[in-house]
């Protein structure tokens, strides 16, 4: 018998140095979810660990009512586990779905972490214990500040090779005890989205302008650390960086002439923190799709990349007369995941155009088909964050 | 005002400089504080300011009193756990204003913005710069590529 609910889990790994807006990413992502006004009809945001929401929401009240943003980590990282609960839709139709509830572990450190050692034991232990726990992460946020590229008019390549170089050194401290003496690893983040934090500071820029102006300034860092991050994976080819990126705004914080304080926050203003869910969700399916079709990838990697892509992929494509019955009859109902039968439906349901997905879409909300209804909509919702010019993603 | 040379030993102070980011500068005679520090800070949230005293220790927490940010424009806040003698005489956020943070002023205005971490020895505490020899012995296993602690 089925234990319910069945969770499918993703992880979603945001690095950035100290002050370049994590928390407060972490808390725009979930407090407007608290407030009536943004109910969804599809699901529920909910934070499992009630002490870690509350927390959160704090954050968001403190920047919606009191213009105070949240303070530094500090010697802790935080998971904070998000699950995207699917409205009912009957007890048949609950049933009958693959999953019920879409989990996202998003995990939180002190952006020092990366940029100095340790001043205890127990802390240099702590940095690894979450590093090895961001590594269960299909994609990466590796945070531009967008303060910081205003600080350094000009002069944006010290700043981007300041970062970029010092994220490298970092990780490379860590290796050793990243990789336990056993290698490799199958399992890594393998999608790095390099995305412009407080991009409310760059009110005339698209994704464009941000990407081009890292391009120009930083590809040879971005090669370097490229190079160090395929160093820890196998297959290091099935590896994106600087090929994704996004424009992120937590709110716009509107700063006092005097100084740095800000006077108000306007937490409705944000930018690209609805891209996340369907970014974490999504993109692993479609990036190992391309993948798949370049090269070959061994199996210990596809089991855990896009772990669960095929159930996904069944989801996106399983509404009745699109054309997808064949693809999705072939997929296997037990065995490996990472059948080479379940190509067809990968392909099917990451290639499919964007009338197909709308109707797939409208079908599923009619139906209420909540699961079907909410995965169409974070494809469309990548879709139009391409088109906004939020988002760019490698083809 | 010249702090006595115990007092490394008679607190656990955690803060941040402008551009480096949170660390324990004092430990407390103990090779690692991390454990004691959290267990003092327990249960009394993020608030700004804070005394709380238990087990004899008092934690004790305010935003730097000369309004100092770091470099993304937070006000800096800085944390101590107070041992022995000197937790005696503190009892209110004022008090610790009063008592604690001039032991630390002068040395926290000649590193909070210097662009690396600060050492123990950096922080000219005492009239020697000598530390305990636990402060020195944990300040020496603490590895990393920006320790600079000089015992000598």
């Amino acid at each position: 018998m089925a234990k319910y609910p069945r969770i499918r889990e993703q992880h979603i790994a945001v690095f950035g140095e100290s002050g370049s807006g994590k928390t407060v990413l972490a808390s725009s992502f979930y407090g407007p979810s608290q407030e009536k006004s943004s109910s969804n009809d599809l699901w529920d945001l909910v934070a499992d660990d009630t002490g870690l929401g509350t927390r959160l929401y704090k954050n968001y009240l403190g920047m919606r009512d009191h213009a105070t943003a949240p303070g530094p980590t500090r010697f802790a990282g935080t998971t904070y586990y998000f699950s995207v609960k699917l409205k009912g839709g009957g007890k048949a139709k609950a049933q009958k779905r693959p999953f019920d509830i879409l989990r996202l572990a998003w995990h939180d450190y002190p952006g020092e972490w990366f940029e100095e050692s340790p001043s205890s034991e127990g802390e240099a232990n702590r940095r690894v214990d979450t590093f090895r726990s961001l590594l269960r992460s299909d994609v990466a946020l590796l945070l531009v500040d967008g303060q910081k590229l205003l600080d350094y008019k000009g002069e944006e390549e010290r700043y981007l090779k300041s970062l970029l170089t010092n994220f490298r050194q970092g990780l490379l401290q860590l290796k050793e005890d990243l990789l336990a003496g056993e290698g490799r690893l199958d399992e890594f983040p393998r999608i790095w989205i390099i995305a412009l934090s407080k991009a409310d500071l760059f009110p005339d820029w698209d994704v464009r302008s941000f990407r081009d102006l890292v391009i120009w300034n930083a590809a040879e860092h971005i090669e370097h650390l490229r190079a160090t991050l395929q160093e820890f994976v196998v297959t290091p080819d099935a590896f994106s960086l600087g090929e994704d990126f996004m424009l992120l705004s937590s709110a716009k914080f509107e700063l006092s002439s005097a100084g740095p304080e800000p006077v108000e926050i306007d937490v409705t203003k944000r930018v690209g923190i609805d891209l996340i869910l369907p970014v974490a969700s999504l993109l692993p399916l479609e990036r190992r799709v391309q993948w798949q079709e370049k090269m070959k990838i061994p199996m210990t990697v596809l089991d855990s990349m896009a772990d669960g892509a095929e159930t996904m992929a069944a989801v996106l494509i399983g509404g009745k007369g699109f054309g997808f019955e064949k693809v999705v009859a072939k997929l296997p109902k037990v065995g490996p995941l990472a059948s080479k039968a379940a190509i067809p439906a990968l392909i099917a349901a990451v290639k499919m155009a964007e009338s197909q997905l709308r109707q797939i879409n409208e079908q599923a909300r009619e139906t209420h088909d909540y699961l079907t209804a909410t995965l169409t909509q974070f494809k469309l919702d990548l879709d139009q964050g391409e088109t906004d010019g939020l988002l760019i993603r490698g083809k | 005002m010249r702090p006595d040379e115990d007092l490394p030993e008679r607190l656990i102070w955690t803060t941040r400089g402008r551009s480096w980011g949170f660390r324990f500068l004092l430990k407390g005679g103990l090779s690692d504080p991390l454990l004691v520090y959290e267990r003092s800070f327990a249960g009394l949230g993020d608030e700004p300011t804070t005394c709380h005293r238990a087990a004899g220790k008092v934690a004790l927490r305010f935003p730097d009193p000369l309004g100092r940010r770091d470099a993304s424009g937070r006000v800096i806040p800085h944390e101590f756990v107070v041992f022995g003698d000197l937790a005696d005489e503190i009892a209110s956020v004022e008090d610790g204003l009063k008592r604690v943070w001039p032991l630390v002023a002068e040395a926290y205005a000649g590193v909070w913005d210097t662009e690396g971490s600060p050492s123990f020895a950096d922080l000219r505490l005492t009239a020697t710069d000598s530390p305990s020899l636990d402060a020195l012995r944990s300040a020496s296993s603490d590895g990393g590529d920006d320790e600079q602690v000089d015992p000598s």
